[in-house]
């Protein structure tokens, strides 16, 4: 089989061997199973099927495709996935509540906080157990920090897919502050489980306030920058503009959200919609593009990190006192002074380390706005220390369905800029 | 709304934690959501996610599996969740993707996982699971580790798999 430029009209993904498509190709062009390696008959009104990943660069992750060419326009796109399934959702079920918030940190690994904020809420619901102000605004700091760390993240690969280097040093550089916040509040960069059922891991340290008083500070003049070096450029505006455009009635017919839907132009952010952890004390703006195209999808990004500058600016702020766990002792460790006075907080420490806390019977579907759209969760509950069904609604997903009906007689070059549009995170869309 | 314009669809409605949820018969299950998707007093025009819930013990008489649908309206700023009931020896019911584009890929997870199947479905196979997989994982009764070393407290694990019992030692860990 050719290694490099795959034959025209014969199917070439190395998986698809024996498949149907790849048995008509050959059938086609009359060639010997066994002896294919090169063949260039030219053959009009043939498509050709390429291969696309799993291991390429521009995928973002383990995302296979392949892909229906006439010529280099792709017809077809059938997308592959499931390389990073890892059966989370089943391993929720044999662990109890607090045991599965270091999964949900491993879905999107790009927005861990967000895994661990929706679940937690999702559960502090069932329980209706409402956490202290302080958590809630620290939740916010935290997931908005993991905002702007995303969206940087995406900037730099993104402009890299199409041949810019410099954005991908760039916003690196600045992401790395993030992470350090990361690693000062929880001791680990990128899997914190900082925010926890009925609370936090524990508060922030003392050096925090500066840090994140820095970010927002100086992070404004470093999106100008990045803007700067793309925004109005030819090549990256040649590139983007009226491509992989998606209709705000598809986009809600294939459940696409968070900035893939807003770039279509429907104002729709579940912050303000249906606002949780005490989004709705805080001032900010919902970016919306106005031709549902790659570049309208840049440019909502890069509005949507200042907003959340701003977002953490008013949270540090008001940032109120007092604890950052629930007092309920059913739920939250009770502290560690009680525990030596007092025989009942030694019980329920006893009881939440052994064997967890039970949740009502119930369900209940949480859905918050991550850095790539609507993550939800689905709890079902019998009452149990472990979820009885835990479905997660990752908007990568869901975005991702709606990919084939983007590249659709577009360019096989844009594909790449498309799928760098629409921010899929492998590990979230597989799960 | 759905009761007073498909009153036969509706077997029960159900409201907890603020969320709507509602048990529609299978057979009225397309009609509901193609209404509930178009009624002005609805226009749930977002599909938010399909799956769902195995309960193997529940009453010999009552259906297996519970397919949920969950369903979004962005004019309304409102959510809510369909359920439908599907047994054991026949799980099967008619595919959504006519209806919300974006169910195709909810529906093939859901028959990979459950291994539930949606009839009219255009290309419904396995999405995240390798195509040769043996079994659906979220079905209750498929054991999620591997394979376990017998001691004397859990000799059943030396059992071939169809011969364990159901509830074993240390599965949960």
């Amino acid at each position: 089989m050719a290694v490099l430029p795959p034959m025209r009209g014969a199917g070439t993904p190395t998986r698809d061997e024996g498949s149907e498509a790849f048995d008509r190709g050959r059938s086609v062009l009359g060639v010997d199973p066994g002896n294919d390696a090169i063949d260039l008959v030219q053959l009009d009104d043939q498509t050709m099927e390429l291969n696309m990943g799993p291991q390429h660069p521009s995928t973002h992750g383990v995302l296979r495709l392949v892909l229906e060419l006439d010529g280099e326009v792709v017809r077809e796109c059938r997308p592959d996935i499931g390389f990073l399934h890892t059966g989370f959702e089943k391993s929720f079920e044999s662990h109890t509540w607090q045991q599965c918030i270091p999964f949900t940190d491993r879905m999107d690994y790009l927005a861990p906080l967000f895994n661990n904020l929706g679940f937690s809420l999702a559960a502090e619901r069932l329980l209706g157990i409402e956490v202290p102000p302080r958590a809630q605004y620290l939740r916010v700091i935290m997931c908005e920090l993991t905002r702007v760390a995303s969206h940087f993240l995406w900037y730099g690969t993104s402009a890299l897919d199409l041949g810019a280097t410099t954005p991908f040093v760039y916003a690196w550089r600045e992401r790395e502050k993030i992470l350090d916040i990361n690693e000062l509040i929880s001791g680990v960069r990128m899997h914190t489980s900082f925010i926890r059922v009925g609370g936090l891991l524990a508060d922030v340290p003392d050096e925090f306030y500066a840090l994140v008083n820095e970010v927002v500070k100086t992070f404004p003049s470093f999106i100008d920058q990045y803007e700067l070096l793309i925004t109005k450029n030819p090549i990256w505006m040649d590139r983007t503009r009226g491509l992989g455009v998606l209709s705000p009635d598809d986009a809600m017919a294939y459940g696409a959200t968070g900035p893939t839907l807003r770039g279509s132009g429907i104002p729709y952010d579940l912050r303000k919609a249906q606002p949780y952890s005490s989004y709705d004390h805080f001032d900010f703006d919902i970016p919306i593009g106005s031709h549902g195209d790659v570049y309208d999808r840049y440019l909502v990004r890069m509005r949507e990190a200042r907003e959340s500058i701003k977002i953490i600016g008013q949270a540090m702020a008001s940032l109120p006192g007092g604890p950052v766990n629930t007092s309920d002792r059913k739920v939250a460790l009770p502290p560690r002074n009680e525990i030596n006075t007092s025989m009942e907080s030694l019980i329920h420490h006893f009881k939440l380390v052994t064997e967890g806390f039970h949740v009502p019977h119930g369900q209940v579907y949480q859905a918050i706005e991550s850095p790539r759209g609507e993550l939800g969760f689905y709890i079902v509950s019998t009452g149990g220390n472990r979820p009885y069904r835990c479905k997660v609604r990752a908007p990568s997903f869901s975005n991702l369905s709606a990919l084939p009906h983007m590249v659709r007689n577009e360019l096989i070059a844009d594909v790449v800029a498309v799928i760098g549009s629409i921010d899929i995170v492998l590990g979230d869309v597989d799960r | 709304m759905l009761s007073r314009e498909l009153p036969l669809a509706v077997i029960s409605v159900d409201e907890e934690v603020g969320e709507l949820t509602i048990l529609v018969h299978v057979e009225h299950l397309i009609g509901a959501l193609t209404l509930l998707r178009d009624h002005a007093d609805a226009l749930y025009r977002v599909p938010v996610f399909v799956t769902a819930v195995d309960w193997p013990d529940r009453e010999p008489a009552a259906p297996r599996f519970d397919v949920v649908y969950q369903l979004r309206s962005i004019e309304h700023n409102d959510e809510c969740r369909l359920i439908v009931q599907v047994p054991e020896d026949a799980p099967r019911l008619p595919s959504a993707e006519r209806v919300f584009a974006g169910m195709d890929w909810h529906e093939r997870e859901t028959f990979d996982l459950f291994g539930i199947e949606f009839t009219d479905h255009h290309d419904l196979h396995r999405i995240l699971l390798p195509e040769d997989w043996v079994g659906h994982p979220l079905r209750k009764d498929y054991v999620s580790f591997g394979e376990p070393v017998a001691f004397t407290h859990n000799l059943e694990w030396a059992l071939p798999a169809a011969e364990r019992p159901r509830d074993m030692p240390g599965e949960s860990r």
